[in-house]
């Protein structure tokens, strides 16, 4: 198993608080990589600094053994890394079809003129951008609802859309910012069964999760965050003996 | 032409059958001149819409464009004596670099920012054109830019060339607009963290944007100022910057066709006004001004989406609710079936 991203001695400080301290950890590909921890712990944080929407204040980021420092944001989508958001990021004036497309944005050439002319080139991505997205929006269970605005969708569904609105990019890692918030027990029971299948096809995932039934179902391996600082790390079984993540999640006696 | 009429149904049919027939419903030279005029408003605010109401950047300095065009073309044929071919070529050009180096300097820019740089931009615009007296003629302007040839030799002709032309930049824009192109721009619109973790390079599409709808409203200005035959610094300020966004927004910023149907509305309530003026003597003066000031406010209160995207809506909820009722009813008729059959 090769290392797909390597986080080394992330920091990051937001005004004088320091919001991340020093994180550590890997991802391998083809696993599922949870990163857990209380409120505030500097999960998303984290995740914002891999997908390069905000830049680390100490440490280095790399991706296939390439430091990501100097990539601009919009590289990250070519080059294998595409997300999910904790507060959606949909665009709601788009149908769900137009939302998906977008996601395949890296995976296409046709420039301005080309679009504006409707060229032979320009009208083929189109079309194939419109079996993928159709492909992906079937798989997350979004068919029907392809041509609806998106901004009419409940909640659910659209966290479905951003899946396929990230996976559509075909990328070699997927983060997810807490992909089942808001889900009821039987759309989290599907939503886990579908990360599994986004594994077994390739695509590593970093998973930041409340929801402690998906992380110990899915997870290959854990990380735990407590205040910025990295406490914890193993499988889902000595993660859940392990006494200083309980002390985290329960609070200590001494407290 | 198929293809046209399955991709966007009914619409362009009816409105190639608006734009060749208007002239003859109209026999006027007088209305031609104004069906030339709301086609040549028309190719900026379609340029507008493209930058304003997909990628959401503002601009109040549109018309700085619209006077770079024309005076391009004007002083490249009247000064060097070119064709005015060559001059509506370089009428495109000249604009659309000025709107590369301008979106260069401040892509960064967002909001009120934005608009404000936009808005000293046409400031800067305007008073270059006024003070570059031996080249622009100052304020007292050009006169004698030569017509298009062949096309300018009648109102009719000149009609029919600014609305062939009208016509590309509206299917060019339509194309667009559901292109991959199109969709960065909505996205940047909605949400540019959204935008650049899909890949789309923020920076370089808002560029885009400008240089496509500066380009626009450089033609434009260049086929103006060929149809005029004389030139002043005045239209190219502020005030017609505000016009075209209010021409924009009236008809809906999120829609190509909102963008030419308000510019047809405000052009034909310009007129309506003109009209007005010669019975009601009170009426003179910037009335224009106050009456697209009102509506804009009006419109920016009770209809912010503007009027293509509410008439759309509206449309698809009474198909919505038709299609309820006709199941409805097939429903109640299977009953009523059944019970017979008992």
């Amino acid at each position: 198993m090769t290392t797909l991203l390597e986080v080394q001695e992330l920091s990051r400080d937001f005004g004088g608080v320091r919001a991340v301290n020093q994180v550590n950890f890997q991802v391998q590909e083809g696993e599922i990589l949870a990163l857990i921890g209380p409120n505030g712990a500097g999960k998303s944080t984290v995740l914002n600094m891999v997908s390069g929407v905000i830049p680390p204040s100490e440490g280095e980021i790399r991706f296939q053994g390439r430091p990501m420092a100097r990539v601009p944001g919009y590289e990250y989508a070519g080059m294998g890394i595409t997300r999910t958001f904790q507060n959606l990021q949909t665009f709601d004036d788009m149908t769900v079809l137009e939302n998906v497309m977008v996601g395949m944005h890296t995976k296409t050439r046709a420039s301005l003129f080309a679009c504006g002319m409707s060229l032979g080139s320009a009208k083929r991505e189109e079309k194939m951008m419109e079996q993928k997205a159709h492909a992906w929006l079937g798989l997350v269970g979004l068919a029907s609802e392809s041509r609806q605005l998106a901004g009419s969708l409940p909640y659910g569904k659209l966290r479905l859309m951003e899946i396929a609105r990230a996976m559509v990019a075909e990328p070699k890692l997927l983060l997810l910012d807490e992909p089942a918030a808001g889900l009821n027990h039987t759309e989290t029971a599907e939503m886990s069964r579908m990360f599994c299948d986004i594994r077994d096809s390739g695509t590593a995932i970093l998973l930041v999760e409340h929801d402690m039934d998906m992380i110990m179902t899915i997870a290959d391996r854990i990380v735990v965050l407590d205040q910025g600082t990295k406490i914890a790390e193993g499988t889902p079984r000595e993660i859940q003996e392990n006494p200083r993540v309980i002390a985290a999640y329960l609070g200590t006696e001494e407290e | 032409m198929k293809q046209l009429l399955e991709k966007w149904g009914k619409g362009i049919g009816i409105y190639l059958a608006l734009m060749i027939v208007f002239p003859f419903v109209m026999p006027d030279e007088y209305y031609r001149s104004v069906g030339i005029i709301i086609g040549l408003h028309a190719i900026v605010t379609i340029g507008l819409c493209l930058l304003m109401g997909l990628a959401g950047q503002i601009s109040l300095g549109q018309a700085a464009f619209w006077g770079l065009g024309a005076y391009t073309s004007a002083v490249l044929t009247t000064k060097y004596g070119l064709s005015p071919f060559v001059g509506l070529v370089a009428s495109a050009i000249v604009p659309g670099l000025f709107a590369f180096l301008l979106g260069r300097a401040i892509a960064g820019l967002q909001g009120y920012y934005l608009a404000m740089a936009t808005l000293a931009f046409g400031y800067i615009v305007q008073i270059g054109i006024t003070e570059w007296e031996p080249v622009t003629g100052g304020a007292s302007g050009m006169i004698s830019i030569p017509q298009v040839p062949f096309f300018g030799d009648s109102e009719l002709s000149m009609y029919y060339l600014i609305w062939a032309i009208v016509t590309c930049v509206l299917v060019f824009s339509l194309n667009l607009m559901h292109s991959r192109v199109g969709r960065a721009f909505r996205a940047i619109h909605k949400s540019e963290i959204a935008a650049t973790s899909m890949g789309v390079d923020v920076r370089k599409f808002k560029l885009n944007a400008f240089v496509v709808s500066g380009m626009f409203a450089g033609i434009s200005g260049g086929l103006y100022a060929h149809y005029m035959g004389i030139l002043d610094p005045q239209p190219f300020g502020l005030h017609e910057s505000i016009k075209f966004l209010t021409m924009v927004v009236i008809g809906g910023m999120t829609s190509i066709w909102g963008a030419l149907i308000g510019t047809v509305l405000i052009g034909f309530i310009s007129e309506g006004l003109i009209l007005l003026s010669e019975v009601i003597p009170g009426l003179q003066g910037d009335v224009d001004t106050i009456v697209f000031g009102g509506i804009l406010v009006l419109i920016v209160m009770f209809m912010p989406e503007g009027l293509v995207p509410r008439i759309r809506s509206a449309y698809e909820k009474a198909q919505a609710k038709k299609a309820k009722e006709t199941a409805a009813k097939t429903q109640s008729g299977e009953r009523v079936e059944r019970k017979a059959a008992t």
